[in-house]
């Protein structure tokens, strides 16, 4: 090929034409937080349009510590998501496995049951949840408490079930046969291949686990026990507050998550579309 | 392959003790809530109580109406945005394909209360930049807080700039399970690009769009985030209350858990039924 | 080393049976192919062997204790797989140890094993390789030297060269037969390639849709088929069935005759009960009992569609004046460049309805 065909460069400046003003739009939130976060309160809430950061993002930081205490927030945060992942990666895999792996009775029911699940709203479950954590185990406010209720999640039991059962099956028979026990196989055969998708999977329950706000704020409400989206939340709508410094936490929650993205995209992209293409 | 229940159940069985403790007793023990006087110490049977003041309450027929229309209408306008977005990105036409993707699909790494803060700040009557810039061009200023209608929009647009990437890279990867060949041949039987993607791409990804919508109404139907903190707990005046929000309100607020339990049962009502069209939709061609 | 006994072993999947009944007696030291087309069971067969299959009904013994319940490890045999199945994070050296790793075995035994199968197989220069850096023939080296390392009672291979190409293949199928030799262990080997079941075999059991149609050495079964499917699986090109009805019964045998042939009638004795006149029957001819007319039992006239010279030997791919194919093997020099010839039937096989030898 020497060049584009006529038509073929008309087709391509339309396409450009309408995808980059919509791609601006859909970053200009995210440009704006990072504005806002760089600006004094009284630059936020003056007429003129300002659309190119300031360099007031530390004191705006100061002033959300001084609202609520981000920094402990935010580890209880990483805390509470990298135990949660590595929990759930450990629980999920292990299930996924069994699922991809084994003929086992009652192994449709189960299937069935979690495939069921994937559409049932969790609000069905929040109050006896709550009402099972707070009171009967008295685990309210406890790190325990962020972790443990949400580490059942199906699909990422779908997603691994799906990455097993596409290995070949000689690989474990072949362990098999040479008398490897089962739960050795899973762990120096089945888990070493399965790297690329438990990456994703790493991603994306981490993730999770760091912008969950529903639990969070109904669990663990007692300051010093918040998580930092919870933290940020309760400032949210009250009078006397720093934007400036709200928006700073947001640039804090958010930031990081989008290098990790920009990192390990094609991670991310692998995790969320397995859901759909089975 | 070998029977192997001991084994089987072994590496299950961490995963289903979460689930039955955290899953299975929760929805038994939500419907058993629901049958309850959950405002007297203790607790008593009392099966009309709930069911009877659900079907009598216009607090919950507001928020069953605002669920559904901001379902209705933002459900299909975001997931024919995403179906755009995943076409044009999926064209061997596009430059810097990198960059486009980021755009579209960032947001999916953004918290809820983060993006919340931002679209409040963004949206606000006098300083807020849209107001500013829909000025700038000679439009008059939205007040997006004190009406019902914009209120319902910000909700909506909030909604479907968040998660319209999210459905563009499922689609996205539907699209590329289709295999090349098969447009291949279209082309040389000279079928044209459009034709292609209403005959082929269409038919193809019907189960991942259902899929999408599925999960998408689901999702929506329990919004609780923005209407919390976008538009303040649902303003104005219930304008944006949801059912995930009214169930927050009876269950966290007023501490009324056999209350909250039958908006809860409504709502697993509403998605069992979405679910089963679902099933209808892409059942298999006899 | 080891005897193998498979009686009346049956497997279900669900209520569908894919193997039904099959009895096997495999001596000490034999290398035993199981040969057969897609869907024969012969894989599913092996695997029940390894115990990675459970047996439905049946009995299967290694070394003479009956082994159903026992567990792949604990059978005493290695398996040498299709896909190779090397794990591919693993170094050569790796995955050959790894099954001893994993089972304590003591270190320097393990060394030992290891180091004796890469001498065997010639592979001691690949030893910190991945599989991915391995070429196919190197990497069936490999998935042997592996089985090689348990010091089993019994080798089992399943397909193990169909992903080589042709000439790896023939390479690969000499290596294994000096293998044998060399370790003299029971082998029991899975193809659906009638040329390495031929050639690599002591006995052949030759399955078809989960029966055993027959069990012998390559050479009874090439001269005495029992039955149309081993005649036809048997050989390359494959024995030619051409239509036919008994048309009388003479001293020296039953006589047929070639459909649409009245000329072509062929005597044959036979020492079962001869089917009587008019019933239907089929003859056999492999193509290398061709011979010029009149050389033979009958003379049978063919048009010619097809000649392939392949330099010794020629194939004809003909036609008989009933429309049936046949292929004729003849020397390079005596093929006639004429649109129809007569050739000779010099040996054939008579076979009834049902397929079954009459003989």
């Amino acid at each position: 090929m020497s060049s584009l065909s006529s038509a073929r460069l008309k087709r391509s400046i339309a396409l450009h034409l309408f995808l980059t003003p919509l791609a601006l739009i859909w970053l200009f939130p995210l440009w704006m937080m990072v504005v806002f976060s760089t600006m004094p309160d009284n630059g936020i809430f003056s007429p003129g349009i300002e659309l190119l950061p300031h360099g007031n993002f530390v004191d705006n930081f100061n002033n959300l510590q001084r609202d609520t205490d981000f920094v402990g927030a935010i580890f209880i945060s990483v805390c509470v998501a990298v135990t949660y992942t590595v929990l759930s990666v450990l629980l999920t895999s292990m299930a996924g496995w069994a699922l991809a792996r084994y003929q086992f009775f009652g192994k449709s029911a189960v299937v069935a049951i979690i495939l069921g699940t994937i559409t049932l709203p969790y609000a069905v479950v929040l109050i006896p949840q709550f009402i099972m954590v707070a009171r009967d185990f008295q685990l309210a406010n406890t790190w325990v408490a962020l972790i443990v209720p949400p580490l059942f999640n199906s699909l990422g039991v779908l997603f691994m079930r799906q990455s097993f059962s596409m290995m070949p099956d000689d690989l474990f028979d072949a362990a098999r046969v040479e008398g490897v026990k089962e739960w050795r196989i899973f762990v120096f055969v089945a888990l070493p291949l399965a790297r690329p998708m438990l990456a994703a999977l790493c991603i994306i329950l981490f993730l999770a686990s760091w912008n969950n706000y529903l639990w969070p704020l109904l669990i663990n409400s007692q300051p010093g026990s918040m998580t930092a989206p919870v933290a940020l939340g309760t400032l949210i709508g009250l009078t006397k507050v720093s934007w400036g410094g709200i928006m700073a936490g947001a640039v804090m929650l958010t930031v990081p998550m989008l290098i990790v993205f920009v990192l390990l995209q094609r991670h991310f992209i692998a995790g969320i579309a397995a859901g759909a293409v089975k | 392959m070998r029977y192997r229940n001991a084994t089987a159940y072994r590496f299950l069985t961490p995963y289903l003790l979460i689930f039955a403790i955290f899953w299975v007793w929760p929805i038994i023990s939500s419907f058993m809530i629901s049958f309850q006087a959950t405002r007297t110490v203790p607790w008593r049977f009392a099966p009309g109580f709930n069911w009877g003041r659900l079907i009598g309450d216009p607090a919950f027929f507001n928020a069953l109406k605002n669920t559904l229309l901001i379902l209705v209408i933002q459900v299909p306008v975001m997931i024919a945005l995403a179906m755009v977005m995943a076409v044009l990105l999926n064209s061997p036409l596009l430059k810097a394909r990198g960059l486009y993707r980021f755009a579209f699909f960032a947001p999916v790494v953004v918290g809820e209360v983060a993006y919340s803060a931002v679209f409040r700040l963004m949206f606000s009557l006098d300083f807020g930049i849209v107001n500013k810039l829909l000025n700038s061009i000679g439009l008059p200023k939205i007040d997006w807080f004190s009406n019902v209608t914009p209120a319902m929009a910000l909700i909506m647009i909030a909604v479907t700039w968040r998660w319209a990437g999210y459905n563009a890279i499922i689609l996205l990867a539907g699209m590329q399970s289709i295999p090349e060949d098969v447009y291949e041949a279209a082309t040389l039987d000279r079928v044209s690009k459009l034709k292609q993607f209403f005959y082929i791409t269409l038919p193809l990804l019907k189960p991942v769009i259902v899929f999408c919508a599925v999960l998408s109404i689901i999702g929506t139907m329990q919004l609780f985030t923005e209407p919390f903190l976008i538009t303040e707990r649902g303003g104005p005046g219930g304008g944006t209350e949801t059912l995930g929000l009214l169930l927050y309100r009876q269950g966290f607020r007023s501490l009324n858990f056999g209350y909250a339990s039958a908006v809860a049962y409504t709502m697993a009502a509403l998605a069992i039924a979405i679910t089963l069209v679902q099933l209808w939709l892409t059942r298999e061609p006899k | 080393m080891a005897t193998v006994t498979l009686k009346n072993v049956v497997k279900r999947f669900g209520s569908f049976e894919v193997v039904h009944g099959a009895n096997i007696d495999i001596r000490d030291g034999e290398f035993i192919v199981f040969v057969g087309p897609s869907g024969c069971g012969k894989s599913t067969l092996l695997r029940m062997i390894a115990g990675l299959e459970d047996i439905s009904g049946g009995e299967i013994a290694i070394g003479g204790k009956v082994v159903n319940d026992v567990e792949p490890a604990d059978r005493g045999i290695a398996m040498v797989f299709q896909s190779y199945a090397l794990y591919p994070h693993m170094s050569v050296e790796q995955n050959l140890s790894f099954g001893l790793r994993m089972t304590g075995n003591p270190k320097a035994d393990t060394e030992r094993r290891v180091k004796r199968a890469a001498e065997i197989l010639r592979i001691s220069e690949l030893m910190d390789r991945r599989p991915k850096k391995l070429s196919g023939g190197q990497r069936q080296r490999v998935a042997i030297g592996r089985a090689i390392v348990r010091e089993p009672q019994v080798f089992l291979f399943d397909e193990p060269l169909s992903n080589l190409d042709a000439e790896l293949r023939v390479q690969m199928r000499v290596e294994i037969s000096r293998l044998h030799k060399e370790l003299g262990t029971t082998m029991i080997y899975v193809t659906h390639d009638q040329t390495e079941a031929m050639t690599l075999a002591d006995r052949i059991v030759v399955l078809r849709g989960g029966h055993v149609e027959q069990i012998g050495k390559p050479l009874d079964l090439y001269d005495n088929p029992d039955n149309q499917f081993v005649a036809g699986f048997v050989g390359s090109p494959k024995m030619n069935f051409i239509k036919a009805r008994v048309v009388g019964h003479e001293a020296r045998g039953v006589v047929v005759e070639l459909a649409g042939e009245e000329k072509t009638r062929i005597v044959q004795p036979l020492a079962d009960a001869a089917p009587e006149t008019g019933s239907k029957v089929i003859v056999g001819v492999r193509p290398e009992h061709f011979g010029l007319a009149g050389e033979g039992d009958a003379d049978l006239p063919v048009a010619i569609d097809v000649v392939e010279h392949l330099g010794g030997t020629s194939f004809l791919y003909a036609r008989t004046a009933n429309g049936e194919d046949v292929v004729i093997q003849r020397d390079a020099t005596r093929v006639p460049d004429t649109p129809g010839i007569t050739v000779s039937i010099r040996k054939s096989y008579l076979f009834d309805e049902k397929g079954l030898r009459l003989r």
